[in-house]
């Protein structure tokens, strides 16, 4: 009888496509712009780093349907807490977030992964990653965006990062209203430093700005 | 001779009756380096119960059947402070009866702390008692930057 049921469910679990959820049924991905490679938030299958929030994209594709309001819900809060739909990083470990629907029936269920951050590297907007001097026009932009590490594993989320140059008067530090990266504009020529330290780690960069 | 085939009719209805009671399927993978399994504890005749173990953070999709999907399926933890049960929606569908189908009963078994409970089973089909025991995540190992392994 066991092995009557088991063969019978083969064929049912095969029909449904590979999604993010252990059910196959949702999916959470990092709220990102679609042109927006560098999106720290775009990696939802990297482990959100300690002591950053991931903003997730919560969709499911149940057959004859369509999305049911859903809620979120960590199985571990000390270890990855839902505050108001984003997820807090709060100590290394791993934790299922259930998706559940508005009378908590859960429909899916994602292991989601906190590490430590062991380095900081810098990149541009297209994903370019920084290995030296940046030189810059007088009036020229450039975006940079941190990037943290687990040895060679790239985390996802973002947290509060200090941004600080040594000569304010050669490159201005520009909110562009994301939470993890700024523009620098070129505004008159000489040699700066940018220092971004983001997780209690810090990236540096020489800029060179010329007339 | 009487009394002999009197008592294996009771073996034989003891067997069918405890053959009734609905049969689990775990419907989710373990995530790396962490527990997630539904085990049978076999008696003679079937199965006499279930043990699970988990990790703590750890969840685990389980459906229930018996000729079909199981009707008014509740699930109680004895601790939910060691485990909790939810119920869950499978969108799949199950053969019920000879020839019919019918969406996927299913509970959602969470890890929550280290300890052993008891999770009690009841459905229309029958009941089962789950074993369950919650296991510590293994210590992750700090990264010290700049150090050198001391092995």
């Amino acid at each position: 009888m066991r092995h009557l049921l088991l063969f019978s469910l083969v064929p049912a679990l095969a029909a449904g496509c590979a999604m993010g959820g252990a059910m196959r049924q949702a999916t959470l991905v990092g709220q990102c712009a679609a042109d927006d490679v560098a999106c720290s938030r775009r990696h939802p299958q990297a482990p959100i780093a300690l002591g950053t929030r991931f903003h997730p994209d919560v969709a499911a594709e149940v057959a004859g349907t369509t999305t049911p309001t859903l809620r979120l819900e960590s199985a571990a809060p000390e270890i990855l807490a839902v505050e108001d739909g984003v997820l807090v990083a709060r100590q290394p470990g791993a934790s299922a977030v259930l998706i559940s629907t508005d009378d908590g029936s859960v429909i899916d269920f994602v292991h989601v992964w906190v590490a430590p951050v062991t380095r900081v590297t810098l990149a541009r907007r297209d994903g370019d990653r920084i290995g030296g001097a940046i030189g810059l026009a007088v009036g020229e932009d450039i975006t940079i965006v941190p990037t943290l590490w687990n040895g060679a594993q790239r985390l996802s989320g973002d947290g509060d990062a200090t941004w600080a140059v040594t000569s304010d008067t050669t490159v201005s530090v520009l909110r562009d209203g994301s939470s993890d990266r700024r523009r620098l504009r070129a505004r008159a020529p000489g040699k700066t430093t940018l220092t971004v330290a983001p997780a209690g780690l810090t990236a540096s960069v020489d800029i060179e700005v010329v007339p | 001779m009487s009394r002999a085939i009197g008592v294996m009719l009771l073996v034989v209805a003891a067997s069918v009756l405890g053959a009734c009671n609905p049969y689990l399927t775990a419907q989710s993978a373990a995530p790396p380096g962490r527990v997630a399994r539904l085990d049978p504890v076999d008696g003679f005749w079937s199965i006499k119960s279930y043990k699970v173990e988990l990790s703590v953070g750890v969840a685990l999709a389980v459906t229930c059947a018996e000729g079909g999907p199981c009707h008014d399926l509740t699930v109680v933890s004895d601790d939910p402070a060691i485990a909790t049960v939810r119920p869950a929606s499978l969108g799949t569908l199950q053969p019920s009866g000879i020839a019919s189908q019918a969406t996927a009963s299913a509970v959602v078994i969470v890890g929550k702390a280290p300890g052993t409970t008891r999770l009690r089973l009841r459905s229309r089909e029958g009941t089962r008692d789950i074993r369950v025991t919650i296991v510590a995540p293994p210590a992750v190992r700090p990264v010290l930057i700049g150090a050198k392994d001391p092995a």
